[in-house]
């Protein structure tokens, strides 16, 4: 053991400045293993853009230059291995903290700096959080649950609770992070895929639906095949407005015309929403009293008393229920359905 | 028969009816048991101060009312009598006739 954590173990004692400390990076000896072959690598890639010139004219070569993020950026990626000591970033493999365990391999989590951005965006400048979510690339509810846990954290530190920042500091440098790097050609990096629809338990059973062939049949058929209440794929799609701003590329829209029409569409949404709190503080005011008791307040609610139905047994009348039986397995009760779709 | 508004004691919608009071405020005839079907339910009332949802802790408590004050005002105006409680109650709505 000793032999060991003198020699091929010291690596582990203090971790590489911006990177994980697995040991699936090292080989036996000690040795970081991406560096090795990091060599090897500019090598042959120092050797292939020669042949490839001699081919293809000036303008697809701007083209793909445009294109390929790693000459864009040359800048940040030039910070970022200074940041590391000049060490080549991490690959897949040595991502993986369990060295028998092939499939698990870490997944990067939000940076300090992305966080506090990601606060500032939602709740300083008001930004909408599904917009905030697909310019930074994170998951909607991820967003949400960082600003209120943000929001705990400022409230924390204006009442003077400590905070387990030596903890959250120690965590933070052995897992992989998502950077954010204001001032930079390319700030954000993309933390992961944000608009794909989740596997609705409903939809996972194989199911074999004759349809005739002169019908259409689109993905709100089959929804409604899969459960009459599912909502269509269009529909359950968390941030819509991405596939609106594809359409509309499609449609050969230039950029100052989707810019346009987003505004439009974030106005409409955002008059429909304080449409939406008007007429509930209408409602409200209009309907709800509170009057001051000497220990405890009265609150009353104006409701419909008239909803019990023909029969007297509405399910949205108020009032908690009376004792009644349900009479639909009573004789002469249908249960069949008076209509088809 | 006389025809009251009073309170009627229901099982709590959880379940459990002791130390859990919740009413119907209810028009019935007088002589009729207190928790039997009654001729119209005009809404509900929950004695047991709660902190409103949302409110800071140590905030003022309120007991929930829920009344259909048009219909409460047309049955006392065709002679219903309201009981000691629902006239308390309903004093406090407007109901001053």
């Amino acid at each position: 053991m000793w032999r060991w954590l003198n020699g091929p173990g010291k690596v582990f004692r203090k971790a590489l400045p911006g990177s994980t400390n697995y040991m699936n990076a090292y080989d036996k000896q000690g040795n970081l293993l991406r560096t090795r072959n990091a060599g090897r690598e500019a090598g042959s890639r120092r050797n292939k853009p020669e042949e490839e010139t001699l081919e293809e004219d000036e303008e697809t070569a701007a083209r793909r230059d445009l294109e390929n993020p790693d000459l864009t950026d040359e800048e940040p990626r030039d910070e970022e291995s200074d940041a590391r000591g000049g060490i080549p970033k991490e690959r897949r493999s040595d991502m993986r903290p369990y060295p028998l365990n092939d499939q698990f391999s870490s997944q990067a989590v939000l940076s300090e700096e992305l966080r506090e951005e990601l606060y500032t965006q939602v709740a300083v400048y008001k930004h909408d959080i599904s917009s905030v979510a697909a310019s930074f690339s994170v998951d909607i509810r991820r967003v949400a649950a960082v600003v209120r846990l943000k929001t705990i954290e400022k409230q924390w530190v204006a009442e003077g609770k400590r905070l387990a920042k030596p903890y959250s500091e120690a965590v933070l440098a052995m897992l992989p992070t998502t950077p954010f790097r204001p001032n930079t050609a390319n700030p954000v990096t993309p933390h992961e895929p944000i608009n794909d629809i989740e596997v609705h338990a409903h939809t996972r059973p194989q199911i074999f639906w004759p349809a005739s062939e002169s019908r259409q049949f689109t993905r709100e058929d089959a929804a409604k095949v899969f459960d009459s209440k599912l909502l269509p794929a269009d529909k359950r799609i968390p941030l819509p407005m991405l596939v609106d701003l594809e359409r509309w590329k499609l449609e050969g829209l230039d950029r100052q015309e989707r810019t346009k029409k987003q505004i439009e569409a974030d106005d409409k949404a955002r008059r429909e929403e304080d449409e939406k709190v008007r007429k509930r503080t209408e409602w409200q005011a209009r309907t709800q009293r509170v009057v001051q008791g000497r220990r405890w307040d009265f609150k009353f609610q104006d409701i419909s008393a008239e909803k019990v139905g023909k029969d007297g047994r509405g399910k949205d009348a108020v009032g908690y229920r009376y004792g009644m039986p349900h009479e639909d397995r009573k004789r002469g009760m249908l249960k069949i359905p008076t209509s088809v779709e | 028969m006389v025809l009251r508004l009073r309170l009627s004691r229901t099982p709590h919608p959880l379940g459990a009816r002791r130390h859990n009071p919740r009413y119907n405020i209810v028009l019935a005839h007088a002589r009729t048991a207190r928790d039997s079907r009654p001729l119209e339910v005009l809404g509900t009332y929950n004695p047991i101060p709660t902190l409103p949802v949302g409110a800071e802790e140590g905030s003022r408590k309120q007991k929930e009312i829920q009344v259909d004050v048009a219909r409460a005002k047309y049955w006392l105006g065709v002679g219903a009598q309201p009981s000691d409680t629902v006239w308390r109650l309903l004093s406090m709505v407007c109901i001053s006739a």
